[in-house]
């Protein structure tokens, strides 16, 4: 009998073990007012949790509040998300990226469709008709721009002082300016072998021919026609002469911008928060200014933008209550909200933007005169911008022959391309 | 056969197995262990077997390709170069951290405070293999301290870059896990020195051996044993070498420093490409089963012939 007992007891514990391992929470009930909800709330921008904590005082009343909880590796972050829609613990609300890694979302019927959101958002003048190209995949659009980041070209005021040199408007100012700095000892640009290896290809290329650039992302274009192989020659040249930092320095970008180890970095507007945070003050210690085109010819200055996008996980626990905080987000009163937590620019013309540079910055991009095009990360599918990246961070260590870095991207462009056109 | 279980056969009848009257209430006690071991190890296993056969993004169902992974992996140039530099490992981290921890551990072995004299290079073991990579990265960027010392110094390659061409940044970063990993081993090689007997090495003195000649013909093949277990984990260790690369490079700048645990995770988790990730964790394991049994086997069956 006692025999018995135990084997049953062990048996009950084994089976405990395996059935803990597949349990699941089936999350919080659904329906009710949506501004009483709590939303499962997910992001890689762990950082960032002051600003989402501040947004839920924002959308007391007329919103749901988020429950947070932020990763700070977005590797571990992205096969989180992709796990989650395998379990009954889908995620309300997420962050995620837009172009291919969204497209995979929208393929498997994984975010919820948003297009009514849109569709409101465009009518008051909250969003732009061009920032819904990068959430609409066959008509549809899907997700809400968690944010938006305009790729510029930041400064140290002091040493452009120093050196006598003023902000270029044209791309031949541009090439003048920083001679004038190689002249004087001083290294004009910031550049990375690592994650930001293709921002110098994106922006010397989209100011060479827009058109080719975007050709680019649906292999209309291969990397070995004439105007690119032109656009590396023209970086290629640019690192002969001098005009780049070595890669091999790990110091952050910020650092050396404040130390004038480097005159100018080309970054997304995020990057003024960085220098926020190293007490530097925006139009006395930096500034900051649209590339001009390598083309002068071009009727609009070509502004890379990177937005990434605020998801609604579909058929989640609270999926209405999240589709109504998407469409709270998009609203002037949440995006100056936002902005003011952040202190970074909003896709949200109508937002307010504290820094003053920043809404110089928002005017220019947002205008006429310029044409907004989609950051290379986001506009190249997934299997060849692993090769491109890798093929770039070569190029920027070693500035060896281009045309064989071309080759190995237009090898997988014509692989993938083979397979998906 | 030991002596219990030959006397217990004897008193078993003839052509009778031995019957546990246990057996029914020992599968429930051994059940959790067992269904642990299938669900963390076993199922796994299976699964990225199962997964190197398929095309899978981690989104919607994988699909059936059979090898098409594995000719797409050795295909792979940069594959070649990752194959290379955990080649490279194995052999540094033998030469290295196995050979430097046997020198200190040699060199201070009966030496008074010996102790002291092996701590400090114990204590990088304390820290883990990223933070390693991370104050590495301090030394050896470009400008960085090493260069900046070597300048001052007037020694040639200070202008060398040390992370960025390879395979240089690969022997940089087996120096880096050296620095880490030789006081480990001069602890394990010290623990082996004291449990020889001091009779043999006695004898050895009287008869005129001393020096390397005594290390050469007395410690070394009584040190055997605790050689097999050290170089043992230094072969798996350093084929799945992973934390100081991602740390310092990241398999970089393009390819050049990956290693085969770094291509497996990249193709995996940052390319998301499942099935091609999962032949390279194959492959991996594969390598990594076959090198532990061919060395083992070698050398246990040298103790066993001594």
């Amino acid at each position: 009998m006692r025999t018995k007992m135990a084997m049953a007891t062990a048996m009950l514990a084994s089976a405990a073990l395996a059935l803990t391992a597949c349990s699941g929470d089936d999350g919080g009930g659904g329906g009710g007012d949506p501004a009483e909800t709590t939303l499962s709330f997910f992001t890689d921008k762990a950082a960032w949790e002051s600003s989402f904590e501040d947004m839920n005082g924002a959308s007391e009343g007329v919103a749901p509040e988020l429950d947070f909880t932020g990763y700070s590796d977005p590797t571990a972050y992205d096969a989180f998300i992709k796990q989650s829609f395998r379990t009954n613990e889908r995620p309300d609300l997420f962050t995620w990226h837009t172009g291919d890694q969204l497209a995979q979302l929208v393929d498997q019927g994984l975010v919820a469709e948003t297009t009514d959101i849109w569709d409101e958002a465009i009518a008051n003048g909250y969003v732009t008709e061009e920032l819904a190209e990068n959430y609409t995949y066959e008509g549809a659009q899907y997700c809400v721009p968690l944010n938006v980041v305009y790729w510029v070209m930041y400064y140290n005021t002091q040493v452009f002082e120093d050196n006598g040199v003023e902000v270029p408007t044209t791309w031949e100012e541009f090439i003048d300016v920083a001679d004038t700095l190689v002249a004087n000892d001083v290294t004009p640009l910031h550049q990375m072998n690592i994650i930001f290896e293709f921002v110098w290809f994106q922006a010397i290329l989209a100011g060479l021919d827009p058109e080719a650039y975007d050709g680019l992302s649906d292999g209309s274009v291969s990397y070995t026609d004439p105007v690119v192989v032109e656009a590396m020659e023209t970086w290629h040249q640019m690192q002969s002469d001098g005009y780049f930092i070595d890669p091999g320095v790990e110091t952050d970008p910020q650092v050396l911008l404040q130390s004038g180890d480097v005159a100018m970095a080309y970054f997304g507007t995020f990057f003024t928060g960085q220098l926020n945070d190293l007490d530097m003050v925006s139009g006395e210690d930096y500034g900051s200014f649209l590339l001009p085109a390598v083309n002068g010819d071009q009727p609009q200055t070509p502004v890379v933008v990177e937005t990434g996008p605020l998801c609604v996980g579909a058929d989640s626990a609270n999926e209405e209550a999240a589709l109504a905080y998407s469409e709270w987000w998009m609203t002037t009163d949440a995006q100056t909200a936002w902005s003011e937590s952040r202190g970074d620019v909003s896709f949200n013309p109508e937002a307010t933007v504290t820094d003053e540079g920043l809404q110089e910055i928002t005017t220019q991009a947002t205008s006429e005169d310029s044409l907004q095009m989609r950051r290379y990360l986001e506009a190249t599918p997934n299997d060849i911008y692993t090769v491109a990246s890798e093929e770039f961070g070569a190029f920027v260590t070693n500035n060896d022959d281009p045309m064989g870095h071309l080759q190995a991207i237009q090898d997988a462009a014509d692989a993938y391309w083979a397979e998906n056109s | 056969m030991s002596a219990p279980t030959a006397r217990r056969a004897e008193l078993l009848p003839r052509g009778k197995k031995p019957k546990n009257p246990y057996w029914v209430s020992s599968i429930g006690f051994v059940a959790p262990g067992v269904l642990l071991v299938a669900v963390v190890l076993y199922l796994p296993f299976i699964w990225t077997s199962w997964i190197s056969l398929n095309e899978y993004s981690g989104l919607g169902d994988p699909e059936f390709v059979g090898i098409e992974n594995f000719t797409a992996m050795f295909a792979d140039p940069g594959f070649l170069v990752s194959l290379r530099n955990t080649l490279f490992w194995v052999i540094g981290t033998i030469l290295l951290p196995v050979g430097l921890g046997l020198l200190i551990a040699v060199l201070s072995h009966g030496m008074r405070g010996a102790t002291w004299f092996r701590l400090p290079f114990l204590v990088p073991y304390a820290i883990s293999g990223v933070a390693v990579g991370v104050i590495w990265s301090f030394v050896l960027q470009t400008n960085g301290a090493l260069s900046q010392a070597m300048a001052f110094l007037h020694l040639p390659g200070a202008d060398l870059r040390w992370l960025l061409d390879g395979p240089l940044n690969t022997v940089m970063m087996i120096l880096a896990a050296s620095w880490q990993g030789a006081g480990v081993n001069a602890l394990l090689f010290g623990i082996g020195l004291q449990s020889i007997p001091k009779e043999p090495i006695e004898a050895a003195r009287v008869d005129g051996a001393s020096g390397f000649t005594l290390f050469r013909t007395m410690t070394w093949p009584m040190l055997a044993p605790l050689t097999t277990v050290v170089v043992g984990l230094a072969i798996v260790g350093s084929l799945k070498t992973f934390d100081v690369v991602w740390a310092m490079t990241q398999g970089g700048p393009g390819r050049v420093s990956e290693t085969l645990a770094l291509t497996m995770y990249k193709e995996t988790f940052v390319n998301n490409d499942y099935g091609l990730g999962a032949a390279v964790a194959l492959f991996l394991t594969v390598i990594t089963v076959l090198a532990s049994i061919l060395y083992l086997r070698r050398q246990l069956a040298d103790s066993r012939s001594m």
